[in-house]
């Protein structure tokens, strides 16, 4: 089997442009604000043009240019259920100028949204596969829309299993998710947090330390990882001594963006453009890119 | 469109162009009070300084503007976005065949695979009227070793050599043509001893060069990773990250976006030119940043110029030759020199088995 991360069926800028300009942003209204950490909250967002909402798709994996009026721009990846189609939703760390300003604005502000940009998790490629997600802090995002995509056609996909590891336990975002995900019997939810307090009765140490407590075959399964690039490092280091093929573990790649349409530049690495031939690739796709080297 | 060759007798260029810039703004190589030239605005056809040789200012700044404007918002009341792209109808005169080719890069550049609408509104209101370098080229000048110029073959929309009291006058565009048009009873038929002036003009360019470049097997280890990485840092060690190389390059592209508020409230996005060379450049808002030192840095640039993925990408490699990066850099990190220390390194760092196969 290879899997390639597909170009998704809509990208802005190449099939999906609703104005003449693809710099100048649509409008959206903060419906919600969840807070997930103390640094983190979840916006929920519907577009105020209902036509234009109607026709808004977007896949597992990809992201937005999200404005925030008098700030600036900031990408931020896709966070909620792709078939939910009156709203969707974002995570956002608290980080930069954009995101501060983020996190003060209130329900009903307005903020500019121009995208999807970006490829998406191979799902379509990986049914009949069991799956594995190695997740780190505000990296359980972009894999939300993924894991709920899979939960929602779960028959399609073997044994599903959720690594998950954050700073400490009140650093872990989507708790009521993780909470309920663990509940259920058709998939394996296992946690982990770096520094434990009394509370955290769960295992201690880096996501990798979970590996040993798990069983995976190496052979039938395809990995989908996001988090910090030390973790990232890491993670496909124990997949491939676990018997993963380079083509199946599969990676969400974060960078500096500005454009999000491949021209302004920051987000190269080696001769692609991560905002339009990324953010998604597998272990054999980064092997070619020198500056990905693990 | 037929390629036709005509003459345009230096008596008839003041009113050629005075009739031009009825039509477009003209902008051209003219002299500073300092004594520099550098292109820019003509306000009379007599400012045109025709001998001027090669500019140290590229005229990329007509097309991609150090800043500029994408769109006004208000935020106070109610979100009003009013896009603000409305270039005018320019020729540039007397840009030489090096920055054409260099346009002719960014213009596929930013033409696919999705069109930046800014650049195109820029490129379609733009005549290029290419001057052939028929003087000793400057001695950081190797376009020759580049394919991008003294002369081109294709690419602008009129190409001008100067054979002494006339110009050889060539159209090499539908667009060329249609601002030709008008002045055509201005233009005479060229005689094939015209023709033979250029050829022979052609024909004397290839020596008259002081430095070249023998890119090829520097884009092989380049392309293959194969530079080690002590190289880099080596060449990085010297950078003063002044970002002038990227600044100064016809080819280079980077920008950055920001929000600026303005003194009546209201708000603008504004592009400005940005440079791999900075520590910012990729800095992510977490702090980490995937190329922390000054040699991967150094290593991105010249990857981005002489790498086979991107001649397969952008089809050609991202230098043009006009060597501006040797004059402005401080620590002479001008592509030659970085080529001629990547060969000459790499010779050394290979065992000698494989260097007694390589000569």
């Amino acid at each position: 089997m290879v899997l390639t991360p597909a170009r998704p069926r809509r990208m802005w800028g190449v099939t999906d442009q609703p104005s003449a300009n693809l710099y100048v942003p649509m409008i959206a209204i903060v419906q919600e604000i969840i807070d997930e950490t103390p640094d983190t909250k979840t916006f929920r967002l519907a577009f105020e043009d209902k036509e234009y909402a109607k026709s808004f798709e977007w896949e597992p994996g990809q992201f937005v240019e999200v404005t925030v009026f008098g700030a600036g721009e900031a990408p931020i990846g896709f966070a909620s259920d792709p078939n939910e189609r009156s709203f969707f939703e974002i995570t956002v760390v608290e980080r930069g100028k954009v995101t501060r300003a983020m996190h003060a604005l209130k329900k009903g502000d307005k903020v500019g949204i121009r995208g999807p940009f970006g490829n998406c998790w191979p799902l379509e490629d990986m049914k009949g596969k069991n799956v594995l997600i190695v997740s780190g802090g505000c990296g359980l995002a972009p894999l939300r829309p993924a894991i709920l995509q899979i939960l929602a056609n779960r028959k399609e996909y073997g044994n599903f299993l959720l690594l998950y590891g954050a700073r400490t336990p009140a650093d872990r975002n989507y708790k009521y998710d993780l909470d309920a995900w663990a509940k259920r019997d058709d998939m394996q939810v296992l946690e982990t947090v770096d520094v434990g307090d009394e509370s955290w009765k769960g295992n201690v140490g880096v996501v990798t330390t979970l590996f040993d407590k798990v069983k995976v075959d190496g052979e039938n399964t395809v990995a989908l990882t996001c988090g910090p690039p030390i973790m990232i490092k890491f993670v496909t280091l124990e997949l491939l001594k676990m018997g993963f093929s380079a083509d199946r573990i599969v990676t969400s790649q974060e960078r500096y963006m500005k454009c999000g349409v491949g021209k302004c530049g920051h987000c190269c690495i080696n001769h692609v453009y991560l905002c339009t031939e990324g953010p998604v690739f597998t272990y054999a796709q980064m092997k070619e890119l020198f500056e990905l080297k693990l | 469109m037929k390629k036709d060759y005509s003459i345009l007798k230096k008596s008839d260029v003041p009113a050629f162009f005075a009739s031009l810039a009825n039509e477009m703004q003209l902008i051209g190589p003219k002299q500073l009070f300092s004594g520099d030239v550098t292109f820019d605005v003509i306000q009379s056809h007599k400012d045109i300084y025709w001998d001027y040789g090669h500019v140290v200012y590229p005229p990329k700044r007509f097309l991609l503007p150090h800043f500029e404007d994408m769109f006004r918002y208000t935020c106070d009341q109610e979100i009003k976005i009013e896009p603000t792209c409305n270039p005018q109808p320019q020729a540039i005169v007397g840009i030489r065949s090096c920055d054409v080719a260099a346009i002719r890069f960014q213009e596929n550049f930013f033409s696919y695979p999705i069109v930046d609408p800014y650049y195109k509104e820029h490129l379609n209101n733009t005549v290029l009227f290419n001057l052939v370098c028929n003087t000793p080229p400057k001695k950081e000048c190797f376009c020759i070793c580049c394919d991008s110029g003294p002369w081109l073959e294709s690419g602008f929309d009129v190409q001008l050599t100067d054979l002494g009291d006339r110009f050889l006058y060539e159209v090499g565009s539908d667009k060329g043509e249609k601002a030709t048009e008008p002045r055509a009873y201005m233009l005479l038929p060229a005689t094939p001893a015209d023709i033979e002036a250029r050829r022979q003009i052609e024909l004397q360019a290839d020596s008259r060069f002081q430095t070249v470049s023998y890119v090829a097997k520097a884009i092989n280890f380049i392309s293959a990773d194969e530079v080690p990485a002590k190289i880099w840092e080596d060449l990085g060690s010297t950078c003063f990250r002044c970002g002038a190389c990227t600044n100064l390059c016809p080819v280079c592209t980077c920008f950055t976006v920001d929000d600026r508020e303005e003194s009546d409230g209201t708000f603008t996005r504004c592009r400005s030119w940005d440079s791999c060379q900075y520590a910012g450049f990729t800095r992510e808002a977490s702090g980490h940043n995937p190329r922390p030192t000054f040699g991967s840095r150094v290593a991105r640039r010249f990857y981005h110029k002489t790498s086979y993925q991107y001649i397969i990408r952008d089809g050609r490699h991202g230098c043009v030759g006009c060597g501006r990066c040797i004059t402005a850099c401080l620590t002479k990190l001008g592509l030659p020199d970085v080529v001629k220390r990547i060969r000459r390194e790499m010779h050394e760092f290979l065992p000698p088995k494989e260097k007694a196969a390589e000569v």
